[in-house]
């Protein structure tokens, strides 16, 4: 690469960087600011009126620990269901050539095409019938239905680059087929299995209309308070977006440890 | 990436990931086993109240509601949800069509319970041992859905009314009461307003998406110049009256399509003078109340339209705990819970209960509004649509539409009635119901 180029990369970089960390920063801010600050004109960039008051009153609001325990086990329980669930397919997906594989394919995504609002009668009808109506296991089923086609189509891909090779010498070398899929090829599928648990993770926790139908008095945390946050005060409404925003960030730099060589790449 | 470094990675990560992965299965059931944490201060459980209402939905709106339960309602635990409109309804209508109710108590604002008429009990039990709470006609009237029994109890009031900043005083026109106007004096001090600010406008109106401006058409500037609502739809005078509203926006702050309440527009200085909801201005002056008026709203040629917003509390058919749910009704409706709900939360009472004379400044600001506007001898009581049921929000965009096309895009009025009177007989005269205040009750009503 030229010096040029290298430069122009670089300022590419610093661009998209300044994309995604500008809101932060600004939210971030704002969360940290105290109310008044805020009606001010124009409002200050730097950190000069700090004050813990609105994120203190959000944070003690009715639920909001709860939720936020509930968001983490509907999250955690959907990445596990999820995976359990889609690894086998998509390994399938990579590995078989069978009848009706490319339609199968398409019709994956057909669960995303219905809108969850036009199903909300029947789903809470249904979920109230069987019992599982007002718990997370309502919403991690929910769930794991909406991330499948993703974890599907993600492993399929990333599979497929895992030579084939190298799992039957594993099992000439007297592995069990599992054993060959356990400790030769999801290692190296790693990458693309922590990208799908992201993908799942973030939907998860994005996801509230489906979380609000199916339950009551056991919310996540998005169900409980965007609601309200809506209709709240701006200061709010920055404290709650921080609050929402963190836990995701701090799963997906656990999670990008495991991103390295993604896609056929080295990234560090 | 060669095989050789792949199988490195491979070894490097597989045991960590494996626990990893291990600790992650794990886990999570774990977690899960208690099917999650409550999330409604009281568990949800045997024995406890849940009320579910799409009132009170700003944090701290809730927050103060929720200690008034815990410190008043003592004898029944009480587990607060508040929750979306949408979801109120579907929520409500799942479980009851399902037969497995969990929800004991709901509650909401008329029209929102109007929709689910037939999926509340009948409550002519508990209000008639309420005599002393001093309900009114009007109010116990409407609780009655169009039907013949009771289906809520009233729970609590409010209406729309003017914040006024003081620094709009000064470009009032001499001899005019600030108290008392009409909207020909409104409109002439907005204009000499906009002129003496550097001609940036100090006027706005809650027209954003979730803005509650269309009441202002249906309840406020309608009836004042024509004396109805419907009925009336596309008269001379309902001609004049949205003449009359394209001149007054034309003095309005553009921002205010931006705007779903005032209180912050208002806080921030952006306005100087809004109409809205008592609850959604009350912000405003909450910090400086010296500062600030709040005034009834206008007086047109027929008087001073205003409109009621009225809330209550019905229990849904089948609710697991309707005798304790009837317990928390009661309590809710004592002169203490009144009083307190509208020193916290600016909801007036339902109830004769005696309002103190140590109101937050705020608060007395809007309480004095809304009693003067009340008490105006020329005042047009227009109460919220009733019997219009799941079609209230169609014929709230009736009246927004007109909103759009006469002040936005400037099509001719009489034209943009016409049309907008075709689409709203089309559903008048699919429910025929009868006509409710300010339009003459009697036949069908339907735009003339």
């Amino acid at each position: 690469m030229s010096r040029r180029e290298r430069i122009w990369v670089q300022l590419g970089c610093i661009a998209v960087s300044l994309f995604m960390g500008v809101p932060l920063y600004l939210i971030t801010l704002a969360a940290l600011s105290s109310r008044e600050s805020l009606n001010e004109f124009p409002l200050p960039l730097l950190p000069t009126s700090l004050s813990g008051e609105t994120m203190s009153t959000f944070l003690k609001s009715t639920g909001i620990v709860g939720g936020l325990v509930n968001s983490l086990t509907i999250g955690l329980s959907t990445v596990v269901l999820a995976l359990l669930l889609g690894l086998p397919a998509g390994y399938a997906l990579a590995r078989y050539a069978f009848r009706g594989k490319d339609p199968y394919q398409l019709g994956l995504l057909l669960t995303r095409a219905l809108p969850i609002v036009v199903l909300s009668v029947p789903l809470g009808r249904i979920f109230l019938d069987v019992g599982l109506y007002d718990s997370t296991y309502a919403v991690t089923l929910l769930h794991t239905a909406l991330a499948l086609p993703t974890t599907v189509l993600i492993t399929s891909a990333i599979f497929l680059g895992v030579s084939r090779e190298q799992e039957e010498a594993a099992m000439i070398f007297g592995a069990s087929p599992f054993a060959a899929f356990a400790r030769i090829v999801v290692p190296q599928a790693l990458p693309g299995i922590a990208a799908s648990a992201m993908f799942t993770f973030v939907l998860s926790w994005n996801e509230v209309l489906g979380a609000s139908i199916l339950t009551l008095n056991r919310r996540t945390l998005p169900a409980q308070v965007l609601a309200t946050l809506a209709d709240s005060p701006l200061a709010f409404r920055f404290a709650g977006g921080l609050a929402l925003v963190l836990p995701a960030l701090i799963f997906i730099a656990v999670a990008r440890r495991y991103l390295l060589n993604m896609w056929g790449t080295t990234l560090r | 990436m060669t095989r050789r470094t792949g199988l490195d990675i491979t070894q490097g990560l597989s045991r960590r990931s494996l626990l990893t992965l291990g600790a992650g299965v794990a886990a999570a059931p774990l977690l899960g086993a208690c099917g999650g944490v409550s999330t409604s201060g009281a568990e949800g459980g045997e024995g406890s109240v849940t009320l579910m209402s799409n009132q009170f939905s700003p944090v701290e709106e809730r927050q103060r509601f929720e200690e008034i339960l815990s410190k008043r309602v003592t004898g029944e635990k009480v587990a607060f949800n508040q929750v979306e409109t949408g979801i109120f309804s579907s929520t409500l209508q799942t479980q009851v069509d399902a037969g497995k109710v969990q929800v004991s108590l709901v509650g909401a604002l008329h029209g929102d319970l109007a929709q689910h008429k037939d999926r509340l009990i009948d409550l002519d039990d508990v209000l008639g041992e309420l005599g002393d709470r001093g309900f009114a006609t009007d109010t116990t009237d409407l609780a009655k859905l169009g039907g013949p029994t009771t289906k809520y109890v009233p729970w609590m009031q409010a209406s729309y009314v003017l914040a006024v900043n003081k620094k709009a005083l000064q470009w009032l026109p001499s001899g005019v009461d600030v108290t008392k106007l009409t909207y020909d004096q409104l409109l002439d001090w907005m204009t000499a307003a906009r002129a003496g600010n550097g001609n940036k406008a100090v006027f706005g109106i809650p027209a954003g998406v979730k803005g509650l401006y269309h009441r202002f058409f249906q309840g406020f500037l309608l009836p004042s110049f024509t004396g109805g609502q419907i009925t009336t739809f596309r008269s001379p005078e309902a001609v004049t009256a949205w003449t009359y509203m394209k001149e007054l926006w034309a003095q309005a702050a553009t921002a205010s399509t931006n705007y779903d309440n005032l209180q912050e527009p208002l806080e921030r200085g952006e306005v100087l003078v809004g109409f809205d909801h008592v609850a959604r201005l009350v912000g405003a002056p909450t910090a400086k109340p010296d500062d600030w008026l709040m005034v009834p709203a206008p007086s047109g040629p027929k008087g001073l339209g205003y409109m009621l917003v009225l809330a209550g509390l019905g229990i849904p058919e089948g609710a697991p705990e309707a005798d304790k749910a009837k317990e928390v009704i009661k309590a809710l409706t004592t002169p203490e819970v009144q009083v307190d709900v509208l020193k916290a939360n600016s909801f007036f009472p339902v109830t004769n209960a005696q309002i103190p004379g140590d109101l937050p400044g705020a608060v007395a600001l809007a309480e004095g509004a809304v009693s003067k506007q009340r008490d105006a001898e020329n005042a047009i009581l227009s109460l919220p649509p009733v019997g219009l049921g799941a079609r209230d929000g169609e014929v709230g965009q009736i009246f927004k539409n007109c909103f759009k096309e006469i002040c936005l895009d400037g099509k001719p009025v009489q034209q943009v009635l016409d049309a907008q009177a075709t689409e709203l007989n089309k559903i008048m005269d699919e429910l025929k119901i009868p006509c409710w205040q300010p339009d003459p009750a009697g036949a069908t009503c339907r735009a003339a």
